[in-house]
């Protein structure tokens, strides 16, 4: 099978899966107890100006004809307009507006896991049963354990009163920033000016990077447990498997062998974690995210389903799910990259 | 068989002690092992799993990590040089350059994510200096010369796109990539089917006579032995208890060991219609050797054999046919042997076997060792009834640290 062929297999394969997703989202919106229209209205609607919502938002009409539109829209890319958030304006846009905050969130989340958690467990599966492989492993298994809201709650209070308890100030550390407010991203969307008003623009860059560790740390954190054990096991494996021994008897180098026969061998299990990170990311968004004050994606998504804005929620969802499925594609052609034995046959 | 031009064999191991350090004891896998290779020639190398041939063999290629350890009364020498004191950088070169080594499972031992041509090239560049298109080209060659047909288009294929025979091929020839003067083979046919396997066999006979190399071929299957090696050295339990060429050993084997492995190969024992087996497994040597290894299992045992250390002495026809068992040298009484093997307990292997020949011995005790008549069968109904040795009745089996046999 070409890599053509089975990029269209794989993408024509996963529209059931979107259309269950976007079929679960509907029925938990609109069968569930929440009203939109007492959403918008807040608690001194009465009954009467209720109705009249309902009757404009169309909820009065047959459920499965809702079910139809709500479907047919989706899939045509026609994501309609906010109910209840920012009533009157387009989802996508409310969209767009929250994303870069969570796009940097995430990416720093991402680096932070991949950057420790991979490392440290390949270095701690280089050198097995040393005391560093047992800090590493040990670090690796309470880091994993520690839940994120958790985290998150300890280290606001940690970082706010770091003067007062360890005499060193993280606010005032390097740049002045606040612990839980959302990042200012306005250099990143005109990246010229790093070089035009490098002053003013650097700064910025540096604040947004300083206020998004904390919160990425949060959210990575399971994954770089997850990341750091599974490339300790994964290195021990390879290092003990028979081809490694030959390379060996070849005379080849230690740092060859590591570099070039181990490495490679050991990523193969690592690759659906990392993609798994994604779905976590996704998920954790929304409480990092809550706890740190980002106006972010995961917020609104938070806001959205407490109150009932369907198409909102709709489209968010339908946005998750196709990041999903394409991740999920990705990953399949990330193996045939690393592994030649995967083909495209399966 | 053909000298060095200073005389020296071209693989010399003599007095090998390779042990292992676990939490409690330490386990001798290789203790006391000597033999020498010459080109041109295989040495065929046979034994249980467990029996130490596996840790033989990665103590040769500087390949026994911690926890094990040669210890330093073994000597190496590769063409009269001293390999257990190289540093490891300096046993790099001569790994995969002077000495190569094919693995049992041709299936693992290639790396999957790399191509096959991209491996040999490995071994190229290492040992030969060797770049770019001249090291694929001479890829390709080496290739072709190990039967593998279409050569210029399977360089670039995968090990997964290999049948097991022509993985083995293509394990071949990354071994003779950089013209190695021994090659060790650890049971390369072991996974094979039988086709493969003759195959394979005939391609190292024709790769030996090609290159005049050494080769030291590891195995369990007596029937392998039979097709491929000059001489034979049968390993227990760490030890070597026969040296012989294969003709002899196969005609006239002494050790009772020896006499047991080739009782198992079926077909050579028409008579019966159950294939003997010898009972038991390969004891986990701890301690040095006072007593004889394979007693818990040897059939023509006595209460001697129990506290004598058997060393090796000459023994059958040829002059390099030696056995370490107490029951030789054979024309002398189980008293005198016992004496002789107690006498020289403190010696192993070559020099041992050198010390301890029957015409040694002074001609009346040889007499009247005739006189006592033929040693074994008596001596074995008192040896059933003696108690096991403490150690060698502990049936450890297998090797945990060290052999990857199976
Ligand atoms: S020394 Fe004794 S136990 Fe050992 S092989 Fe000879 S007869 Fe058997």
């Amino acid at each position: 099978m070409s890599r053509f062929t089975y990029l269209f297999k794989r993408v024509a394969l996963s529209i059931p899966v979107i259309i269950f997703g976007t079929t679960v989202t509907f029925a938990i919106i609109r069968l569930g107890p929440l009203s939109p229209a007492a959403a918008i209205l807040g608690p001194q609607g009465d009954a009467r100006a209720i109705r009249q919502i309902e009757k404009r938002l169309g909820l009065n009409d047959p459920l499965w004809e809702q079910y139809f539109d709500f479907m047919s829209n989706l899939f045509l890319f026609d994501l309609g307009q906010s109910w209840v958030i920012n009533s009157g304006t387009p989802a996508i846009d409310l969209i767009i507006s929250y994303a870069p905050r969570t796009i940097w969130l995430g990416f720093w989340a991402v680096l932070i896991a991949l950057g420790i958690g991979i490392p440290l467990g390949f270095y701690a599966g280089l050198n097995p049963n040393t005391f560093s492989d047992y800090f590493a492993s040990f670090g690796g298994i309470v880091w994993r354990a520690m839940p994120n809201f958790w985290l998150a709650v300890i280290l606001v209070t940690v970082l706010s009163q770091s003067e007062q308890l360890f005499g060193f100030s993280w606010t005032s550390f390097i740049v002045e920033t606040n612990v839980v407010t959302s990042p200012n991203l306005a250099v990143l969307k005109n990246p010229t000016r790093l070089l035009t008003d490098p002053g003013q623009a650097w700064t910025n860059l540096a604040k947004a990077t300083k206020q998004i560790l904390p919160p990425a740390l949060v959210l990575g954190s399971a994954s770089m447990g997850t990341e750091m054990r599974i490339g300790r096991t994964a290195v021990l494996e390879t290092i003990n498997s028979k081809y490694v021994e030959t390379a060996k008897a070849k005379g080849v180098s230690p740092r060859v062998l590591v570099w070039k026969h181990i490495f490679r061998n050991a990523l193969i299990p690592l690759v659906p974690v990392i993609t798994a990170e994604a779905f976590i990311l996704i998920g954790g968004s929304v409480l990092v995210e809550t706890v740190f004050s980002i106006n972010g994606i995961g917020l609104l998504f938070f806001r959205a389903a407490e109150q009932g804005d369907l198409p909102l929620v709709g489209t968010l969802m339908y946005l998750f799910i196709l990041l999903i499925v394409g991740l999920n594609i990705v990953q399949d052609f990330a193996y045939t990259i690393i592994d030649p034995r995967v083909g495209y046959d399966g | 068989m053909s000298h060095t031009d200073d005389g020296e064999p071209l693989l010399a191991v003599d007095n090998l002690r390779t042990v292992f350090h676990s939490e409690r004891e330490e386990i001798r896998a290789v203790d006391g092992v000597s033999f020498d290779i010459e080109r041109g020639e295989t040495l065929g190398i046979v034994g249980e799993s467990g029996s130490g041939k596996s840790v033989t063999a990665r103590s040769i290629m500087g390949l026994v990590d911690s926890p094990g350890e040669i210890r330093e009364e073994s000597s190496i020498r590769l063409d009269g040089r001293e390999l257990t004191t190289l540093s490891e950088k300096q046993y790099r070169s001569v790994r995969g350059g002077d000495i190569a080594m094919v693995f049992q499972d041709p299936l693992s031992s290639l790396n999957p994510v790399y191509t096959v041509g991209n491996q040999i090239i490995e071994a190229l560049e290492l040992h030969r200096g060797m770049e770019g298109t001249e090291a694929k080209s001479e890829a390709i060659e080496l290739l072709r010369a190990v039967g593998i047909p279409d050569a210029a288009r399977r360089v670039d294929e995968f090990p997964h796109e290999f049948s097991g025979g022509m993985r083995q091929r293509a394990v071949i020839a990354m071994a003779l990539a950089c013209d190695p003067d021994l090659l060790i083979c650890d049971e390369p046919t072991t996974a094979l089917d039988v086709t493969i396997q003759a195959q394979i066999l005939d391609l190292l006979q024709e790769i030996q006579t090609e290159r005049d190399i050494g080769i030291m071929f590891i195995t369990h299957d007596m029937g392998v032995i039979a097709e491929v090696a000059d001489r034979v050295a049968v390993m227990y339990a760490g030890e070597v208890v026969e040296k012989a060429p294969v003709e002899e050993l196969f005609a006239n084997p002494h050790h009772p060991y020896t006499q047991g492995l080739l009782q198992s190969i079926p077909g050579r024992n028409p008579s019966t219609d159950r294939l003997p087996t010898i009972e038991g497994d390969v004891p986990t040597p701890h301690e040095s050797a006072s007593y004889c290894r394979f007693v818990s299992r040897c059939p023509k045992g006595f209460d001697e054999c129990e506290r004598v250390h058997p060393a090796h002495v000459e023994v059958g026809e040829s002059a390099d046919h030696t056995a370490a068992c107490l029951l030789y040298p054979e024309d002398m009484p189980t008293d005198d042997t016992v004496t002789h093997h107690e006498e020289n307990a403190d010696q192993t292997g070559a020099e041992a076997s050198e010390a301890l020949s029957a015409d040694d011995w002074p001609a009346e005790r040889r007499k009247a060792g005739e006189d006592t008549g033929p040693t074994g069968s008596e001596d074995s109904d008192a040896r059933a009834d003696g108690g096991h040795s403490h150690s060698a009745g502990d049936t450890g089996g297998q090797l945990e640290g060290g052999d990857t046999d199976e």
